[in-house]
C-alpha cells in the first residue's frame, strides 16, 4: 500500500519541520506496519551521544543502530554494548577510520564546533555505502540570544567501475532557528518614541525551520582506496553550500518576502491615491 | 492503537495544518486512519478548534463582506437555546447584525437571523469597526477584520484581524492573525500578533512567530468620545504592526548574518573551499612522522 505511505510522507512535508520526531512517533503508534517505510524515508534530527571508550561524542541515526543499540565511529562499539552487532568489514572500518578523521576536520572548518560520524557499510554487490553526519546546536548564553539546530545527513552509495567510481548522494538538510530579539525592540529604534509610549510591553519569538533534500549522481577519478574519501568529501561540500544558500536565500528569503505580501508596511490606499492623482495630472497635461 | 487513540493523533496533526492546507491535511489523515465514520464524528472538535483559532473566515449570509469565525464571535447560549449546543453553536457578525450556524467541514455559514447588540457599547464598538475597516484598507491586501463587544462588560472590545495568501500553484501560504482587547475601564490595549508562513517547493520551510504588546490608552481616549477616539487607538495599532513587521525584517537579517553563521559558515576562515588532498595528507603526513620520526624533517 504504497498510498498510505504517500499520504504520511505528504503530512510530513506539511507538518511543522520543528515537531518532526513527535509526529513520526505519532504515524509509527498508528500504523505499526510502515514504521520501516516511515523510518527510512523521513530523516530526524540526530541525537548526540558519548563513546564510552574514548569519551568522544558521536551522532546516532538509523543508520548506525543495530536493535536498541548505536555504534561509535570512534571505538566501534555499540552503545548499549552489543556481542553480535553488524559492523563492517576490516577493509571498509579502515577506511570508515580515515573517514571520519577527513571528515571531523571538516566539520571543524566549516562549524567551528558540533559533531560529527561517518559510517560505512558493505552492498551486497560489491560496493559499499555510508553516511556522513554533522550536527551543530547553538545554545544562547542569555533568553534574548538566538538559538537554533542544524543537522546534516548524507546518504552515498559507491560503485567502482576500474579506474572510475560512481556515486549517488542524497543530502538532508534540518534547519531551525529562534529569535527572542523583537521583545527588545525598543532599542532597535530609539528616539522614535521619547513619547507618551513609554509603558509598552512587547515579547514576542520568531522561529523558523526548515528541511530539504537534494540528490546528485557523479563520476570520479579512483587512484586507491581514500580516493573515495576525497571524491564524497567534494561532493557533500559542494551539495552541503549549496543547501546553506538556497536555505539562506531562496527558502527563508520567501517566507520574509509572504510576510511583507501580507501586510504592507506602507498606506495602500495613500498609494492608490497617489496613483491616480498621476493620473488625473498626466491626463490634464495631455488634453492641454 | 485504539479507534481513540488514532482519533487524538489525527486530531494534534490537524492543529498543526498550515494556513490554508487543512484540507490537504485531512485527507492524508482520512487515508491514513481509513475509517470515515469514526473519522468524520471524532475530529470535528480538532477542526472546530482549529477554525477557531486560526480565525476562519465566513461569508456572511445575504452580505457583501466577510467575518472571523472565532472565540469572540460566539454566541454564548441562552437557557433557552442550550438544547441546540449539540448540532453546533452560533455565531454572530455585530457589522450586519446576523448571527449564523457555522459547519467547521464545509466552512459554510448558514441560518441567518437578525440580531440586536447590547445598546450601551454599540457606538464604540461600531466607531472601532469603522476605524479598524479603515485600517485594514490601507496595510492588508487581502484581509478581513471583525470588531466584537465583549457579553457583559461594556468597557471591553475585541478587534481581530486576519489576512491569509494562498499560493499552492507555487507552494506557498502565509497567514496574518493579531487581536487586540481594548479596555476603556482599565485604560488598556493589549494584543497579540501572529505569523505562520509555509514554503515547500522541495522542502518544507516555515516561519512562526508570536509577539504580545501591551500598553497604556492615552487620556484622550474615551468612551464618551467614540468617533474621535476609535481612529487614535487603531492609530496605535498601526504604529505597533508597523514597528513589529520592522523589527522582523530586522531578525531576519539578524539570522541571516549571525545566527545562520554561527551554525554553519558560508566557507572557512581560509575563505576558500578545503583541500581535501591536503585533508588526508595531513593525517598521513602526521601519522609518517609519528611512525618513523626521523624522517619528518627531510621533507
Amino acid at each position: 500500500m504504497a498510498d498510505l505511505v504517500d499520504s504520511m510522507l505528504d503530512l510530513m512535508r506539511r507538518l511543522p519541520p520543528t515537531r518532526v520526531e513527535e509526529n513520526v512517533n505519532a504515524l509509527v503508534g498508528m500504523c505499526p506496519d510502515y514504521a520501516d517505510d516511515l523510518l527510512g524515508s523521513v530523516d530526524q534530527p540526530l541525537k548526540v551521544m558519548v563513546d564510552r571508550a574514548t569519551g568522544r561524542e558521536f551522532l546516532a541515526c538509523d543508520y548506525n543502530r543495530d536493535g536498541e543499540s548505536y555504534r561509535s565511529p570512534w571505538s566501534n562499539e555499540y552503545d548499549p554494548p552489543l556481542e553480535d552487532g553488524t559492523v563492517p568489514s576490516t577493509k571498509l572500518r579502515k577506511l570508515e577510520i580515515t573517514a571520519n578523521e577527513a571528515f571531523d576536520t571538516y566539520r571543524e572548518m566549516y562549524y567551528e564546533g558540533g559533531v560529527s560520524s561517518v559510517f560505512l557499510w558493505d552492498l551486497d554487490d560489491g560496493g559499499f555505502a555510508g553516511v556522513v553526519l554533522l550536527k551543530k546546536s547553538l545554545a544562547p548564553s542569555s533568553a534574548s540570544e538566538p538559538s537554533g539546530s542544524w543537522d546534516s545527513i548524507h546518504v552515498f552509495e559507491a560503485a567502482e567501475r576500474g579506474r572510475q567510481a560512481h556515486y549517488k548522494l542524497t543530502s538532508t538538510v534540518m534547519l531551525q532557528m529562534v529569535d527572542r530579539s523583537t521583545s527588545k525592540s525598543d532599542s532597535v529604534f530609539p528616539g522614535k518614541e521619547k513619547d507618551e509610549k513609554n509603558d509598552v510591553k512587547r515579547d514576542g519569538e520568531v522561529t523558523l525551520s526548515g528541511s530539504m533534500t537534494r540528490q546528485t549522481e557523479q563520476d570520479w577519478p579512483l587512484q586507491d582506496q581514500t580516493s573515495h574519501i576525497t571524491n564524497t568529501g567534494r561532493m557533500i561540500e559542494e551539495m552541503e553550500i549549496k543547501m546553506r544558500n538556497l536555505l539562506q536565500e531562496v527558502y527563508f528569503g520567501k517566507t520574509r518576502d509572504v510576510v511583507f505580501d501580507l501586510r504592507s508596511l506602507d498606506d495602500l490606499e495613500k498609494a492608490r491615491r497617489q496613483r491616480e492623482l498621476q493620473k488625473e495630472l498626466v491626463g490634464f497635461i495631455k488634453t492641454r | 492503537m485504539d479507534a481513540e487513540g488514532r482519533i487524538l493523533a489525527a486530531s494534534k496533526f490537524l492543529l498543526q495544518a498550515p494556513p490554508g492546507e487543512i484540507n490537504d491535511v485531512l485527507n492524508d489523515v482520512r487515508n491514513i486512519v481509513s475509517d470515515d465514520d469514526v473519522l468524520q464524528s471524532g475530529v470535528l472538535p480538532a477542526l472546530r478548534e482549529y477554525n477557531l483559532a486560526q480565525f476562519i473566515t465566513a461569508d456572511v449570509p445575504g452580505h457583501q463582506h466577510q467575518c472571523i469565525v472565532s472565540e469572540a464571535a460566539r454566541l454564548k447560549p441562552t437557557e433557552e437555546v442550550e438544547g441546540e449546543e449539540e448540532e453546533g453553536d452560533r455565531f454572530w457578525d455585530p457589522r450586519s447584525r446576523t448571527s449564523f450556524r457555522f459547519d467547521h467541514l464545509s466552512l459554510e455559514a448558514s441560518d441567518p437571523q437578525s440580531i440586536e447588540p447590547e445598546g450601551e457599547s454599540e457606538p464604540f464598538r461600531a466607531a472601532l469597526e469603522t476605524a479598524t475597516v479603515a485600517y485594514l484598507a490601507a496595510h492588508f491586501q487581502s484581509g478581513v477584520a471583525s470588531v466584537f463587544s465583549v457579553a457583559g462588560n461594556a468597557d471591553q472590545f475585541i478587534i481581530q484581524v486576519v489576512a491569509n495568501k494562498y499560493n499552492p500553484a507555487n507552494f506557498w501560504s502565509g497567514r496574518w492573525r493579531s487581536e487586540y482587547t481594548v479596555d476603556l475601564a482599565e485604560r488598556t490595549l493589549s494584543g497579540k500578533i501572529l505569523l505562520n508562513v509555509h514554503y515547500y517547493e522541495q522542502g518544507n520551510v516555515q516561519l512562526e512567530t508570536n509577539h504580545t504588546i501591551s500598553l497604556a490608552l492615552p487620556p484622550t481616549i474615551t468612551a464618551e468620545s467614540a468617533a474621535p477616539s476609535a481612529p487614535k487607538v487603531l492609530a496605535l495599532i498601526e504604529t505597533e504592526e508597523g514597528k513589529y513587521q520592522e523589527s522582523l525584517g530586522d531578525t531576519y537579517q539578524e539570522m541571516g548574518e549571525k545566527t545562520f553563521k554561527g551554525l554553519r559558515r558560508a566557507l572557512p576562515m581560509t575563505r576558500s573551499k578545503l583541500d581535501w588532498d591536503k585533508v588526508l595528507g595531513y593525517k598521513l603526513g602526521a601519522e609518517l612522522s609519528s611512525n618513523k620520526g626521523g624522517f619528518a624533517g627531510a621533507s
